[in-house]
């Protein structure tokens, strides 16, 4: 998809190898595991549980000039919703490419609305200029 | 506590941290680097879980 997937959890990469390779779920996975037993990086993203020493279920977006764009942070009895990261990872990278557009919260995929240019004249009429996107698109 | 971190917030940039990682497609360990993914001009997701050996 044009990034690159790293997990990080505050185990060892020695753990990591051994759960990799006992876990028949695992085996498609081809991203680099990360550890983080000093929890430093995972405090960093304010992840850290100071009480269980454990890392949260946190995923964030970094753009190539290391700007964090996108944050989601999961206690530990929720999953994740891979259609809504997807969603916003895709958000993203296409913001990135068209730096005058916005993705609304309806917005799921390249060709969907967007609002182009939104400043003073959209106040007040975002109706309006969905609809009107709507039309466009 | 003694050292209290800084969180980075959302439209900030990111420390220049760096990590070990096991790598499955090499079967090797190897090292993430922030630095390098930015040299590189790549995009980085990074997906933090509690444990492994647990229900991810």
């Amino acid at each position: 998809m044009g990034c690159d997937v790293v997990t990080v959890s505050t185990d060892t990469e020695f753990v990591h190898l051994a759960w990799k390779r006992c876990e028949k779920e695992l085996e498609r996975v081809n991203y680099p595991m990360a550890a983080d037993p000093t929890g430093n990086v995972s405090r960093m993203f304010g992840v850290y549980d100071e009480k269980t020493g454990l890392a949260l279920r946190g995923t964030f977006m970094i753009d190539p000039e290391g700007t964090l764009l996108c944050t989601e942070v999961n206690f530990y009895n929720l999953g994740r919703n891979i259609d809504e990261l997807l969603r916003k990872f895709k958000a993203n990278l296409y913001m990135k490419r068209k730096t005058n557009e916005v993705c609304p919260s309806k917005w799921k995929d390249e060709g969907d609305k967007t609002l182009v240019n939104p400043g003073a004249k959209m106040v007040g009429k975002v109706h309006e200029a969905l609809e009107e996107a709507l039309q466009g698109a | 506590m003694t050292d209290v971190p800084t969180i980075v917030r959302l439209g900030q940039k990111v420390p220049l941290f760096e990590l070990t990682t096991y790598d499955p497609t090499k079967d090797e360990f190897g090292r993430f680097s922030m630095a390098q993914q930015m040299e590189r001009r790549r995009w980085t997701v990074l997906f933090f879980y509690p444990a492994d050996f647990t229900f991810v």
